[in-house]
């Protein structure tokens, strides 16, 4: 039985696709030309050129305090689309989207992770098994199965995938599930993925012996593929998700160091697996440590774009009917990118970042504060840096149609949005403060 | 926080003398002191360093410094943290000296064509061996950890706060995370995908049988489980066993020795940890009964083989003669057990599993190595 997995992705990119820095581009030449070089001076968002992987870069603030003192909002804001760099991808109606492309690959991968986790005990299965119910985005595995195809073609071969690079897709979902089980019972969770969590059905013991089990199958098939590189490739990804978690319980005084921190608690639970996983299928077909770097790189800044408009959907996408956001984070005690900004503005954020939101009220103030400043605005603007970065890598691999699809991964990254945003969406009544609607309605990205 | 850490590694050192470790609590104290000590020795390590590297950490630290919040509370974590630092009665480290002492005892590899040299040995065990008897430890102490996360839903505000609760889960799910994530990139470090399966099998293992310990609600299922002794060896083998079994097993691998060498030392491994596993359970059985109240699992091996000598029917005749007021009275259900056979039938069980043991490692040559295994098999018999 090939689980449908990926249903039905409506991909909806209107005309109003176009890249805020594009636009700049077109509207503002000068002062995003000046913008691009102070990223590139401060190698504040890009891994570029020769970086080597211990030097992930994080001098933010400079972005963050060039952004404030010297655009002007309104150039800034969604402004009238105008169609440039990405008029090649969309003008060839031949290109499928990347999910289609990468569906071949992934038709029996919850299938093939079910039979991974082979377990006598039933219960135990049907919690393993649980989230495994073809409903996942598999946004991981697309990655990994395009970039394996984009490395394979590279390296003069077709783009069929190795075994090795199947496990990997395989594998990557798999460890992002077990942390997703572990969050959820560190943030006792009650919903994930429209579904009540598996601490709140079975308990919060079983729920971590689930998510142990899972990474232990991960772990399994990963010594199966019978490379080391892989395997400490892979391992490393573990071993940030537990310290990016780690990470989350101290917030720093300085404010420099607080948005350093921030990218890279980021990096550590969110790209490090995508940049890994990227890094992983590389090795199996290519030996050359430049296109291993360029696979890293890619996964690597679509990751953190990845998270940071996750932080801005935390803000701007509706949890529930009443259209209010859901501010999970803010709740959790955490301050993302959206705050970290708005703190710029309105220092009285500082304190509040400090102890954690604790105070009554504190959360309704930040959420107020935030979009009152640019917060969302400037942490958008940066994921889309992030995802300029992620293109720049990745065209330097020979082209391919998987290397079209991952560049037009970056724009679905950029605008995608929540599911329960999407509801509203379809409901026709969304209006949120701070956020413009065509902003909202650009692309969704979403399931039927 | 650094502060805190290096006062319970010293404590740790100060303690390393006169250390209580016993895998038997009711062996004298002494004796088993001696077969610790003596094993130590031999494999030229002080064990109690094993997991130090760890601990240290600046997540340990920090995990740490909240620990020290739950203090008052009934979190579980905070008798697990204290046992990090001494402990008498989770046999801490055990494991990890016994996969070096087989090491020891099998000796260098056997194939010349190999990438192991003897010459990196150290005490006569390559340093991929004393990795791994760490990340051995790494992996039973994570599961020390998350055993101890509390259901909140069970959770009744007679207990305490919620919130401690809350808390401590999360301590606990990081650190044995964090415990967990070491042993996959020491397993990593190995660089042999052969020992990172076979140990990455032996956590969905100790999962499983951790799982299966577990009782499904309040009211203890057990109580009407038709459970019987094959299926508690299953079980306990899977809880109490795989993990030591596969890391002798992975040892040997990681010497290159012949899959013959891989399969006697998995069985001492596995015998052993039944045979300790089968004496614990015998102690509430075997202890002067003056000695203070008793309490043993209705899942324990005298108690299931008990039940499977008198039949179901009979035994919850039993258990409910020994309730008064809904609550057992395990004085009294003993005395019922002790009269028939499933006292001395799970001896001879023990006894059965510390011989295979000892035969098992019968093939390597005689040293004080396999001497001191031998020792720690023949403790496993004495009750």
């Amino acid at each position: 039985m090939a689980t449908p997995w990926r249903h039905c992705w409506r991909w909806t990119i209107g005309s109003t696709s176009t890249g805020v820095l594009e636009t700049i581009c077109g509207f503002n030449g000068r002062s995003a030309t000046f913008a691009a070089s102070s990223f590139r001076g401060t190698g504040a968002v890009a891994g570029s050129g020769k970086e080597g992987l211990s030097s992930r870069p994080v001098n933010t603030t400079s972005i963050g305090n060039y952004i404030l003192t010297s655009r002007h909002k309104s150039r800034l804001l969604y402004p009238t689309p105008k169609p440039c760099c990405c008029k090649r991808i969309h003008s060839d109606a031949k290109l499928k989207d990347p999910f289609s492309l990468a569906q071949k690959d992934l038709n029996h991968l919850y299938d093939d992770i079910k039979k991974e986790l082979f377990v006598s005990k039933s219960e135990l299965k049907s919690l393993c098994d649980y989230y495994f119910d073809g409903k996942g985005k598999a946004f991981r595995p697309m990655i990994v199965v395009l970039m394996a195809r984009a490395c394979n073609i590279h390296s003069n071969r077709d783009g069929d995938l190795l075994p090795g690079q199947r496990s990997i897709a395989m594998i990557s979902e798999m460890i992002h599930t077990a942390s997703l089980v572990h969050d959820d019972v560190i943030d006792g969770s009650d919903k994930r993925r429209g579904k009540t969590t598996i601490n709140e059905v079975w308990g919060e013991r079983k729920a971590i012996l689930a998510g142990d089990f899972i990474l232990s199958a991960a772990s399994m098939a990963l010594a199966r593929i019978g490379n080391n590189t892989v395997v400490s490739v892979l391992s490393q990804v573990i071993e940030d998700l537990v310290r990016g978690e780690f990470m989350q319980l101290g917030s720093k005084e300085n404010e420099s160091e607080r948005f350093k921190h921030y990218l890279e608690k980021t990096f550590k639970k969110t790209a490090s697996l995508i940049a890994n996983s990227c890094k992983a299928v590389s090795i199996l077909v290519n030996s050359d440590p430049e296109v291993q770097e360029i696979a890293f790189q890619y996964g690597r800044n679509v990751g953190i774009a990845f998270q940071l408009v996750d932080d801005v959907l935390d803000f701007t996408a509706c949890a529930s009917q009443l259209g209010k956001p859901s501010a999970t984070d803010l709740k959790l005690g955490l301050a993302t990118g959206p705050v970290l900004f708005a703190c710029q503005q309105f220092p009285e954020l500082h304190a509040m970042i400090m102890r954690r939101f604790s105070t009554t009220g504190d959360v309704d103030r930040a959420w107020q504060y935030v979009l009152e400043s640019d917060g969302v605005d400037q942490t958008n603007y940066l994921a889309r840096s992030y995802c300029r970065e992620a293109i720049r890598q990745i065209s330097l691999l020979r082209p391919s149609p998987e290397q079209d699809a991952l560049i037009r991964l970056t724009e679905m990254v950029l605008t995608r949005d929540k599911k329960s945003a999407t509801i509203e969406l379809v409901g026709g009544e969304l209006t949120l403060t701070g956020v413009p609607k065509n902003r909202l309605c650009q692309a969704t990205w979403m399931q039927c | 926080m650094t502060v805190i850490w290096s006062r319970l590694s010293c404590i740790v050192l100060l303690n390393r003398g006169q250390r209580n470790i016993s895998l038997f609590s009711n062996t004298t104290p002494s004796n088993w002191n001696k077969v610790v000590s003596d094993a130590e020795k031999i494999v030229g390590y002080p064990t109690s360093f094993m997991s130090l590297r760890c601990l240290l950490s600046d997540e340990l630290s920090n995990v740490a410094m909240h620990v020290r919040k739950l203090v008052g509370t009934k979190h579980p974590l905070l008798n697990t943290a204290r046992g990090f630092v001494y402990d008498s009665r989770n046999n801490l480290q055990m494991r990890g000296l016994v996969v070096l002492l087989m090491s020891k005892a099998a000796g260098p590899g056997q194939h010349k064509a190999s990438d192991v040299f003897p010459q990196d040995m150290v005490s006569g065990i390559y340093p991929s061996q004393r990795n791994l008897a760490e990340i051995t430890e790494l992996i039973h102490t994570a599961f020390l950890v998350h055993r101890g996360i509390v259901n909140l839903k069970e959770w009744t505000n007679s207990d305490g706060p919620l919130k401690d609760m809350q808390f401590g889960n999360k301590m606990a799910v990081l650190s044995g995370d964090f415990l967990l994530a070491n042993a996959c990139t020491g397993l990593a470090q190995l660089n042999n995908t052969k020992v990172v399966e076979l140990i990455s099998s032996a956590i969905g293992d100790l999962v499983q049988g951790i799982y299966h310990e577990m009782p499904n609600s309040l009211e203890d299922k057990s109580l009407t489980d038709d459970i019987n002794m094959v299926t508690w060896e299953e079980q306990r083998f899977l809880s109490h066993g795989a993990l030591l079994a596969k890391s002798c097993q992975a040892a040997m691998e990681l010497a290159k020795h012949d899959k013959d060498a891989q399969g006697l030392a998995y069985k001492y491994g596995k015998h052993l940890s039944l045979g300790h596993k089968l004496n614990s359970d015998l102690q509430p059985f075997v202890k002067n009964s003056s000695a203070g109240p008793v309490t043993f699992s209705l899942n324990s091996a005298p108690v299931v083989f008990h039940r499977q000598i008198v039949g179901q029917e009979r035994w919850r005749h039993q258990l409910q003669q020994a309730k008064t007021i809904g609550t057992i009275d395990y004085t009294k259900l003993r005395s019922t057990i002790k009269l028939e056979e499933g006292v001395t039938s799970t001896m001879d069980l023990c006894r059965y599993h510390g011989n295979k043991a000892l035969e098992s490692i019968q093939c390597f040559p005689s040293s004080e190595a396999r001497s001191a295994l031998e020792n720690i098999a023949s403790t496993v018999t004495k009750f």
